[in-house]
């Protein structure tokens, strides 16, 4: 007991502070909220890898509820150019989910990437960015950021590389991938025609026997018209999905970006 | 004995105890705003050809209860933006003061334009684009900690390269932008009408001041026909590169109720 | 100076014998070294004026402005040692901050007067601080209808408890100077620096001060300032340099209730002014020297 009242500061720290007096049991950390920090803007996105391009893709419809916010909201950034207008980037980031949470993560993946050039004076190659935009997400593992990234580029070899996120981080370098409200109405139909599945050589066999189609990596142009055929069908089955259809292609030449209509309704 | 400033005047610690502080200490969990109580219901704001009209109505609704019923929601930042609040009116006026603090901060630098025929924006002043990113960065970070400003905020006004600019903000700190925005109630109810006119930004290029105004004119009868929190006095503003031009005592006019009669459920039924 | 060189000189916090501080009066010293400060508090607004001396060619002309805006409706202009007065500007920004955020309103011109006084005596007491090198001058312009509170957002009870009442007046403009002592007093006029002596001589002459108020509007105050700027100026000290002003009105005025900037195309006018009198003063002056010499 004599030790609680010596006063001397190296014992039981500077006395009379306020800080530093005995606590009435002040229970902390008990919070209780009723406010949801997130919300469903809606939006649909999709990136495609090519031999020697990749094109990414997503719609300009932002939605809350069943109002329709915005009919312009693009949902494909260019990343870690050295300009404002970004005109020298190599590199396109696509969110959607919970838009306040993808502008965040833009702009904190856009930074990381303009440090790096500063640092190293040469640009994230593609792979870097992919690897450090998980780890961004997974900072934020218990407050995740709600935002289904998709990044695009082309890698070292100058091939189509286009890396798939969840909301925490977990990521992982396919072919193609859709993202967003109509995810589950795109994907299956890129399964089909950008990777073959289910197509099969005719008269091949029968049962196992049967051939698989031979795949192949699909030319610019046809890409481009599977997007668009993409979206068309999404727009027609998704209430959250339309209005513009903004579609970014990177080749070694740089990111050409185009906007296209979509339905309104 | 202890020597030190903080303990003189004090009872000695070891003759009394140490010193209770404990009413010092807020007990209990931190606050936040869980819900808003005094509420502003819609703001709505349309471009046109050189500026941009915004109007909301005065009333701040406690519930159902119509609380204050001369409550302005149109703030002009700088006389060249204005910023519209719907949502939590102490919010709003937190923010209010804050914008102030920043007005002032501007005035340190920028406020002594010395020829008359410099603008806002060549002088390197906020404009309003500028005005929204620091909100919306304001707004996220508030839904970050858990502790949000309970608003939804239109701000109009030009962008650095000044054409129209007009955008939102909601307490989770989502924005966007579009020729006409609306928030609460005037989302179903004035948007479409505003849509008609202007789906797009070249729609909203050509709509003069006046139809614009108009248009507004007509949203505000719409919606104070429609929404049950809402007044029949507005406040409406205009943003031009002249400036802003505010009127906040507006009143409805040529109010007409015969509709209500034909639809059930609208006021006394007499079938 | 009997006492000087006899170490009562060297602290602040030492009275000499016959009871003087004398860092204090070595700091009203470096005042009157710095260029000229004016201010007039005239009918419907207040000016503040400062002779900018040209210390080098490499200055950008019309930068590195010597009056600052501490809140929208006050200005300070001072003479002295420039990190001093740059310094005290700082300390009037959080003062009029501060009041802004206890009160939610913005500070009255007196109370920032009373609150830098306090600032700069405090300067005064101290062996480890020395005094200030300036001496400020405070104008402002108080909302003359009731101030709403900052963030209010209705017009309150419109008569009753807590309503308006008819025909009561509130603020309007202000002037204030301190100096380093810490002694503050408001003025209709103020003078300090290098051209004080002849500043005031000018000021006395303006009618600022009657019973009825002063009779000089805002127009005519700018350019009664620039004139006794350009009259206080001393040709065979600086050769070069540059007038600055600012001004606050009323709501109802030219600066619609904000400290701004005079105008370009006025404050050239004013310069212009300024000048031809000058001239017609050395004329008249030239011919009374010629008839003596008759």
């Amino acid at each position: 007991m004599a030790a609680m009242f010596s006063q001397n500061p190296l014992m039981n720290g500077p006395n009379y502070s306020v800080n530093d007096a005995p606590r009435a049991t002040a229970p902390e950390g008990a919070r209780q909220h009723r406010f949801d920090p997130y919300t469903d803007n809606g939006g649909s996105t999709l990136a495609i890898a090519g031999a020697e391009f990749t094109v990414m893709a997503g719609d300009t419809r932002l939605t809350s509820g069943y109002s329709i916010n915005s009919r312009h909201h693009p949902k494909l950034f260019k990343i870690g150019g050295t300009t404002a207008d970004q005109k020298d980037a190599t590199i396109v980031l696509s969110v959607v989910g919970f838009a306040a949470d993808g502008e965040a993560l833009k702009e904190r993946l856009d930074t990381i990437c303009k440090m790096y050039r500063y640092r190293h004076g040469k640009p994230m190659s593609v792979k870097a960015c992919a690897q450090r935009l998980s780890t961004i997400l997974y900072q934020k593992r218990f407050f995740p950021y709600y935002a289904y990234a998709i990044l695009g580029g082309l890698d070292e070899e100058g091939k189509g590389a286009v890396y798939s996120y969840d909301p925490v981080g977990s990521y992982e370098r396919e072919q193609c991938r859709a993202g967003g409200a109509a995810a589950s109405l795109i994907m299956p139909f890129l399964d089909n025609q950008v990777n073959f599945k289910n197509q099969y050589v005719p008269n091949s066999g029968e049962g196992h026997a049967l051939q698989e189609r031979e795949r192949r990596p699909l030319s610019r142009s046809e890409v481009e018209v599977l997007v668009k055929d993409a979206f068309d069908g999404a727009v027609e089955r998704h209430i959250e999905v339309g209005d513009g259809l903004q579609i970014m292609v990177i080749t070694k030449e740089g990111v050409e970006e185009v906007l296209l209509p979509l339905k309104k309704d | 004995m202890d020597h030190r400033p903080q303990a003189w005047g004090r009872p000695r610690d070891d003759v009394y105890g140490a010193y209770d502080a404990s009413y010092l200490h807020t007990n209990g969990p931190k606050t936040a705003t869980q819900s808003p109580i005094v509420t502003g219901t819609s703001v709505i704001a349309l471009k046109f050809k050189d500026g941009v009209v915004m109007a909301a109505d005065n009333l701040a609704s406690y519930g159902s209860l119509a609380r204050f019923t001369d409550v302005k929601r149109l703030r002009p930042f700088l006389s060249t933006s204005v910023v519209g609040f719907g949502g939590d009116v102490s919010d709003m006026q937190f923010l209010d003061r804050h914008l102030t603090e920043l007005a002032i901060d501007e005035a340190y630098e920028h406020d002594n334009t010395s020829s008359s025929s410099e603008t806002p924006a060549t002088a390197g002043q906020l404009n309003a684009a500028n005005l929204h990113k620091y909100l919306s960065k304001l707004m996220y970070r508030r839904r970050n900690s858990f502790d949000p400003l309970w608003n939804q905020i239109l701000v109009a006004g030009f962008d650095s390269s000044s054409t129209p600019f007009l955008a939102s903000v909601d307490l989770r700190g989502t924005t966007f932008t579009s020729p006409s925005l609306a928030s609460g109630f005037g989302a179903m109810l004035a948007q479409p009408i505003m849509r008609r006119h202007a789906a797009t930004e070249e729609d909203a290029a050509k709509l003069t001041r006046d139809e614009a105004v108009a248009i507004v004119r007509e949203c505000m009868k719409v919606l104070f026909y429609r929404d049950a929190r809402s007044l029949d006095k507005y406040s409406i503003a205009v943003v031009t590169r002249d400036g802003v031009e505010l009127s906040e005592e507006e009143q409805l006019e040529k109010q007409s109720w015969a509709f209500a009669e034909r639809i059930r459920g609208y006021g006394t039924q007499t079938v | 100076m009997t006492s000087i060189g006899t170490g009562y000189d060297l602290a602040n916090s030492i009275f000499s014998p016959d009871g003087r501080n004398f860092q204090v009066e070595y700091a009203v010293k470096a005042v009157e070294n710095g260029g000229t400060s004016i201010g007039i508090r005239c009918k419907d607004g207040v000016v503040l004026a400062v002779e900018k001396v040209v210390t080098s060619k490499l200055l950008k002309a019309g930068a590195n402005k010597r009056i600052a805006t501490i809140d929208r409706h006050l200005g300070i202009v001072y003479s002295g040692m420039i990190p001093d007065g740059r310094h005290f500007i700082d300390r009037a920004r959080d003062e009029a901050r501060a009041w802004r955020d206890t009160f939610k309103t913005p500070i009255p011109t007196a109370d920032l007067a009373s609150r830098m006084g306090g600032y700069m005596q405090a300067y005064t007491l101290y062996q480890s601080v020395r005094p200030f090198g300036i001496t400020a001058i405070i104008g402002g312009f108080d909302s003359t209808s009731e101030a709403p509170v900052d963030g209010e957002v209705g017009a309150g009870p419109s008569c009753g408890a807590g309503g308006k009442v008819p025909g009561k007046t509130y603020g309007g403009p202000f002037l204030y100077m301190v100096e380093p002592s810490g002694l503050y007093w408001g003025y209709y006029g103020a003078a300090t620096g290098k051209g004080r002596q002849a500043a005031k001589a000018e000021l006395e002459k303006l009618d600022l001060g009657g019973p009825a108020g002063p009779s000089l509007t805002l127009e005519q105050a700018v350019k009664e300032a620039a004139r006794i700027i350009y009259v206080s100026h001393d040709d065979s000290k600086d050769k070069e340099f540059e007038l600055e002003m600012t001004w606050i009105s009323g709501a109802d005025g030219p600066t619609k209730g904000l400290h701004r900037e005079v105008p370009k195309e006025l404050r050239e006018e004013a310069e212009r002014l300024a000048k031809k009198a000058l001239e017609d003063d050395e004329d008249d002056e030239d011919e009374e020297e010629e008839k003596m010499e008759e």
